[in-house]
């Protein structure tokens, strides 16, 4: 004979039915599997730091350029130290950020930077060139150099310039991923240098400079591609949990367990309680799993960053039960996942490419969850820096969350 | 004086603007198997909705074990059992899972469902998940689910509906032997002969009303006609004459027949529901 239940024990059943029922479907484990085995497994071959070092190809070597002008430099004051220190110097030791690498031909750098030869650099310091398509071994003991921008000068370019005898070509030779930005600096630093050498001023009057960096000088110190990607693998992961419980919830849905479950004394509220707890707990779960596999968290970030993901999960979960309730089949859950899911995802996406985010990226729901993880993770952000970013997330949760029950609710009173 | 299991006072349910069902009442007392007659769309299913708390009646009362309906009283859901028209079990989990989860709702720690579904015929199978079940065993699961909590209210919706004769007869065994149990059972059906086995009474439902309840005997009376059939040698073929019992000059006729060479057999005439139903309504059971 039944006796009265209580509430905690109908939720305590239909938790455990709902993780039998996620546990028995092959979906839901691969989807699993996926967040919790690839999603970390790709992440860790990101990088994990920002190469900040421009490595220029010369041609001819420096030493080349200041043997051709020593009789410039003697008429320009030079003494004969200050011309052995030149000749003796090691341009190709990287200094503040730039790696010079010498070649002796234009030629040769022309190739290098085109992909014809590949430059390598001995423990020696000696510059090796290989040819891959004549059958170069690669060199022992050497490190690849990868030169994407180099400099062609002629061989008398310093007394040419300097006493302005003839018009000089000075050749910038650029791949194509280069930057513009790095491609237009190398062809001011070569006018500048020719102005230099002729003994004149720039013809502007160049004001005092005060460089003043706002908010965290990240100089040297750059946003690895790693960094960038944890809040998208984290949104990947919630994505994955959306669909996976959306599933959970059409399949009851379309089946209509759900109205034999509320013949019993199980009410409305529980299911959608449950549905909520289940969600948010898988979503959640999930989520600091692969959290602690790709790191994140710190001492100073953990509560900040905990709460968003906790009102991330809640707010996904929502979305799961408005998309669980509205599609007729499988199709129709993929058409409502994809609806809210794409717009969710563009915030990742300011992150990833960095820059002033349109307005209407950050209207979007995802954008004070992406933005204060991303800030928590990567600059510290406190709780009093982020309080606007939660409150923002908050009302969205409450809009997103409200929707989602509304939904569930009407259909399940509509079977 | 006994308290009826389920009472429906001038119940009424539309859907928008389609009334499904128009001031229904009726008493089922415990013990009794009341079977709700009438074809697809007559309002059987609806009636049930609104009986099990699904949906609330527009207007009028329904009780079940004296308690009002459409309140969502743990107490009154605690005492039914339903078995719908939808084979809505959870498919991806095993029959003994399914029962027990029922069991866990009810707030039945020591559930026998290993015993409930051995009722079925369902005990060999209680480890197998029921997405590999036929769709009688499927039946017989929802039959197994709606006793789970030994209910004191019944509802069975179509229980039979698309069966095979054996797995239609084992079912309407346990359905008696439910009732035998002192189990108020509402049976929905638009099979007549299920109707006529299982039923105490009868109410005949149709357009969301009923038309006529009472028990299969007293319908047959009062709305059936007494007759027989007589087969009789016609040459080389056979003729077939119906007589009325109840017209004049029907003894004579009978002594006549009796005495004539050419008699061959003769059969009593029962009304069927079906022919009383068509009879109240103009319109056939499975419309």
């Amino acid at each position: 004979m039944s006796r009265p239940v209580s509430r905690p024990a109908i939720v305590g059943a239909l938790l455990r039915k709902e993780l039998r029922a996620y546990s028995r479907d092959t979906i839901y484990l691969l989807l699993t599997l996926v967040v919790l085995v690839a999603i970390p497994i790709a992440f860790i071959f990101l990088p994990d730091s920002v190469d900040e070092t421009l490595t220029l190809g010369v041609a001819p070597p420096v030493s080349d350029l200041v043997e051709d002008a020593t009789e410039t430099f003697r008429e320009m004051g030079a003494t004969d130290e200050q011309l052995a220190e030149l000749r003796n110097a090691d341009f190709t030791e990287e200094q503040e950020g730039l790696l010079l690498v010498e070649f002796e031909t234009e030629d040769e750098l022309r190739r290098v930077i085109a992909g014809e030869l590949e430059a390598w650099r001995a423990d020696d310091g000696a510059l090796v060139l290989r040819d891959t398509e004549a059958g170069d071994e690669k060199p022992n003991d050497a490190e690849r150099l990868s030169v994407g921008i180099g400099i062609a000068f002629p061989p008398t370019f310093i007394s040419d310039v300097s006493t302005g005898r003839e018009a000089v070509t000075v050749t910038v030779y650029s791949d194509a991923d280069v930057p513009e930005e790095i491609q237009g600096a190398m062809e001011s630093f070569v006018r500048e240098a020719a102005y230099q050498l002729a003994g004149q001023r720039l013809p502007v009057t160049l004001p005092e400079e005060d460089f003043v960096v706002l908010g965290e000088d990240r100089m040297g110190d750059q946003v690895a591609l790693q960094d960038r990607f944890r809040p998208l693998v984290l949104f990947m992961v919630l994505l994955m949990e959306t669909f996976s419980m959306a599933s959970l919830v059409s399949t009851e849905v379309l089946q209509r367990t759900v109205t034999a479950v509320l013949v019993t004394p199980a009410r409305i509220g529980d299911f959608l309680f449950a549905k909520t707890a289940f969600g948010t707990a898988m979503s959640l779960g999930q989520a600091l799993f692969v959290l602690l596999i790709i790191g994140g968290l710190t001492a100073q970030n953990w509560s900040l960053v905990l709460t968003v993901l906790v009102m991330a999960s809640i707010m996904f979960t929502g979305i799961a039960l408005f998309v669980g309730a509205s599609g007729k089949d499988f199709m129709g859950q993929l058409f409502y996942t994809m609806l809210f899911t794409i717009p969710l995802l563009i915030p990742t996406f300011a992150v990833l490419f960095p820059g002033t985010a349109a307005v209407w990226v950050r209207v979007l729901p995802s954008y004070p969850i992406i933005d204060t993880l991303y800030a928590a993770m990567t600059y510290g952000t406190t709780w009093a820096d982020a309080a606007g970013s939660l409150a923002y997330a908050a009302a969205w949760l409450v809009v997103l969350y409200g929707a989602g029950l509304i939904a569930l609710r009407r259909k399940v009173a509509s079977l | 004086m006994t308290t009826p299991a389920i009472k429906v006072e001038n119940l009424c349910f539309s859907y928008g603007d389609i009334e499904a069902v128009k001031n229904v009442s009726f008493e089922v007392m415990p013990g009794e198997i009341l079977g709700f007659l009438g074809p697809n769309g007559a309002g059987k299913s609806t009636t049930i909705k609104v009986l099990t708390g699904q949906m609330p009646p527009k207007s009028g009362r329904a009780e079940i074990l004296g308690k009002e309906t459409g309140r969502d009283d743990p107490e009154v859901q605690a005492q039914i059992g339903v078995c719908f028209e939808e084979k809505n079990l959870y498919l991806n989990m095993t029959a003994l899972e399914n029962l027990d989860f029922y069991a866990s709702l009810f707030g039945i720690k020591d559930a026998d469902s290993m015993e409930v579904l051995r009722r079925v015929g369902l005990a060999d199978r209680a480890k197998d998940r029921v997405h590999s079940f036929s769709k009688g065993m499927r039946q017989r699961m929802m039959i197994s689910r709606a006793f789970i909590n030994k209910p004191k209210v019944l509802f069975l919706d179509e229980p039979t509906d698309g069966l095979d004769p054996v797995t239609s007869a084992a079912i309407r065994k346990t359905i008696k032997e439910e009732a035998e149990r002192g189990a108020a059972v509402l049976l929905t059906t638009h099979d007549m002969f299920e109707a006529d086995e299982l039923s105490n009474r009868i109410a005949f439902i149709n357009e969301g009303q009923i038309v006529a309840l009472d028990t299969a005997e007293n319908l047959k009376l009062k709305y059936g006609t007494r007759s027989v059939r007589v087969r009789l040698r016609d040459g080389e073929g056979v003729r077939e004459e119906h007589i009325q019992l109840d017209a004049d000059g029907t003894s004579s006729r009978l002594a006549e027949l009796a005495a004539s060479p050419d008699l061959m057999t003769i059969h009593t005439e029962e009304a069927t529901l079906e022919a009383i139903f068509i009879e109240l309504t103009g319109r056939g059971l499975e419309g």
